[in-house]
């Protein structure tokens, strides 16, 4: 573009998508996925991540709205003429082919010339490094090796835009971790656009340039998955994406991005502010447990508390500590199992202690 | 792990059934070298001379030029009819697709006299009484079930994402089914193009019905046959149904052998 903004490749323009007429599996939609980004559409079943890939890849038609790729009104346009690469959940490879063959389909379907389809499946294979496999059937592939497969037969075709459907979904923890890497670098080296969709969110968090959290039928946040993690806008997001303690009350007083909390048992925060709020706003107070700290290192806090210690579970490279305070017994704090952590048992007083940037005052 | 052993009895009954329901079958075949000249077994001895006369009939060699003629056609009919139904079907799998699927398979329910009797009114009024285009048509809805019955079984068996995934590649519809969904059936299409083919190449009672004065397929030269003399050809015609029928089951199992490996 002329201005220097470059135009996004996917914009979605106020979507809606009934498949019954009565509920919204997704509802006022507005997301735009730019060039060359890896964006991973997160949220728990039904939330409407997948009906959204499922409209940008043609397969659901929105009820209402409209979808454009690369500039172009994509909403009634079908399937097979969007040129969108796809990797599906369990693979989807055509059994009755060869690995070759499963990787040339998207180019002899297109009536590519012989010679140069040999050549780009050739070149697509040693990508994901399953080089001489061409002529096994996929039944006779591991699960890590069909990914690959169904990862090639995506990319072959060079298409500018590919959609991943939890695409690591069958695979075991250790071989899971490896493929993120891998689709996460090819990613960087070959400069296509990833929308991917998954329920992992430490797989969001690992792979993706944004993250988009959806919660039944709304996008509630897009956003870097460090901005997302350290700045959610809604209680959603700060529940959804790792842990939080929440802490329910009322605004007393707003200055700036500050506001300082009345408690359920009357004692004062100082948080930040999120959204529009006013004194008297109900809101719920989140803070990460590792980002609560004990001891001296409390003392210097805006917020500091005295706490009784309930529970203690080793995890090895963390302890996890359940507190008593501000009349609850729900409160976590996450350590780091650092040199020198002395042993805490159950029944000291301690103080706890956080800072007002690492606590967010969100609208409920 | 203890292997299963059938016990004696077990043993002496299953072969009893089996005896049963071939021994009468095979029956015809000495009958059809006898040397006398009406139905019995070989009496001094085994003679080919009934055999030389089905072979030099021109009537029996055109009875079987129209069955096979009449069995190509409407196997065609019926096999694109019902693999397109079965895949569509499939496709849609919802309640209404179901009762598509039930209402396919009626010809087989539905006693054949009654489904004679109905083409034959209709066949009055079309003119189609007394036509090789009329018994395919019969035939082909007949053997319709046989079709959808193997593809949707087929069907049930195949990813319906396959079909998602060739789409979302690029495939057009009539790509999808040719490089996708089409080579995965094919051995349920193959194996309902057999029994459709045999459910033809022997049916008599629609035949009769509308086949008219000018008609003859095998089985009905072979009911005319028994119905006027008991001329031993009719065990030569009936021994060499039986061995087609053979080859062509054969080659149904062998596809099916292959399918489950």
């Amino acid at each position: 573009m002329s201005n220097g903004t470059p135009e996004p490749l996917v914009r979605f323009i106020n979507v809606r998508k009934s498949y019954d007429g009565k509920a919204d599996a997704v509802r006022a939609l507005n997301l735009d996925v730019e060039t060359g980004e890896f964006l991973t559409l997160l949220g728990p079943s039904g939330s409407g991540k997948t009906t959204t890939l499922t409209m940008l890849a043609g397969f659901e038609q929105p009820t209402e709205g409209r979808i454009f790729v690369g500039g172009a009104d994509v909403t009634r346009v079908p399937v097979e003429k969007r040129g969108i690469g796809m990797v599906f959940q369990n693979y989807a490879l055509f059994p009755n082919m060869t690995v070759g063959e499963n990787i040339a389909f998207p180019l002899t379907v297109r009536r590519t010339p012989r010679a140069e389809i040999a050549a780009k499946v050739a070149r697509a294979l040693s990508m994901v490094r399953l080089d001489g496999l061409a002529d096994r059937r996929p039944q006779q592939l591991s699960g890590g090796q069909q990914q690959r497969v169904a990862v090639a037969r995506a990319l072959v075709f060079e298409p500018r835009l590919v959609l991943l459907d939890e695409p690591l979904g069958a695979l075991d923890r250790q071989l899971r971790e490896q493929m993120q890497y891998e689709l996460k670098h090819l990613h960087a080296r070959l400069g296509v656009t990833m929308v991917y969709v998954t329920h992992d969110q430490i797989e969001a968090m690992t792979m993706s340039d944004r993250v988009a959290v959806f919660s039944t039928g709304q996008l509630r946040q897009v956003a870097p998955p460090r901005l997302l993690y350290e700045a959610p806008e809604s209680l959603f997001v700060a529940q959804f994406l790792g842990e939080s303690n929440t802490l329910p009350g009322t605004i007393a007083r707003l200055s700036g991005s500050e506001c300082s909390v009345t408690l359920a048992d009357g004692t004062t925060v100082i948080a930040t502010a999120v959204g529009a709020c006013a004194a008297g706003t109900a809101v719920n107070v989140a803070v990460r447990p590792e980002k609560m700290v004990l001891g001296a290192a409390a003392a210097a806090c805006a917020n500091k508390v005295q706490a009784t210690l309930l529970e203690v579970s080793f995890l090895g490279d963390q302890l996890r500590l359940r507190l008593g305070a501000f009349g609850r017994e729900d409160i976590v704090v996450k350590l780091a199992n650092g040199a020198g952590q002395e042993t805490l048992d159950p029944g000291a007083v301690l103080t706890i202690g956080w800072h007002a940037g690492d606590c967010r005052a969100l609208a409920s | 792990m203890k292997t299963l052993q059938p016990s004696g009895i077990v043993l002496a009954f299953a072969w009893l059934v089996l005896s049963f329901l071939v021994l009468p079958a095979f029956a015809v075949i000495p009958v059809s070298f006898t040397d006398t000249r009406y139905l019995s077994l070989p009496e001094e001895h085994w003679s080919l001379q009934h055999w030389r006369t089905f072979l030099s009939s021109q009537d029996w060699v055109d009875s079987i030029g129209q069955s096979l003629w009449i069995a190509v056609v409407s196997t065609v009919l019926s096999v694109v009819a019902g693999t397109l139904c079965a895949i569509g079907c499939w496709r849609l799998s919802s309640g209404l697709s179901e009762k598509i699927r039930g209402l396919m398979i009626l010809p087989m329910a539905v006693p054949t006299i009654v489904y004679a009797l109905g083409i034959y009114r209709l066949y009055v009024e079309l003119d189609l009484v007394g036509t090789m285009l009329g018994v395919m048509l019969a035939h082909a809805v007949t053997g319709l079930p046989f079709v959808v019955l193997t593809v949707s079984a087929s069907l049930s068996n195949l990813d319906p994402r396959l079909e998602q995934a060739a789409r979302g590649l690029g495939a057009s519809v009539r790509q999808t089914l040719r490089y996708v969904i089409v080579p995965n059936i094919l051995p349920g299409v193959l194996s309902g193009a057999i029994f459709a083919f045999i459910h033809s190449w022997d049916e008599l009672i629609v035949v009769l019905f509308i086949g008219g004065r000018a008609l003859f397929t095998l089985p009905r030269r072979m009911w005319d046959g028994i119905n006027d003399n008991l001329d031993p050809v009719i065990a030569v015609v009936a021994t060499a149904m039986i061995l087609f029928t053979l080859l062509v089951l054969t080659a149904e199992l062998s596809l099916r052998a292959r399918r489950a490996s």
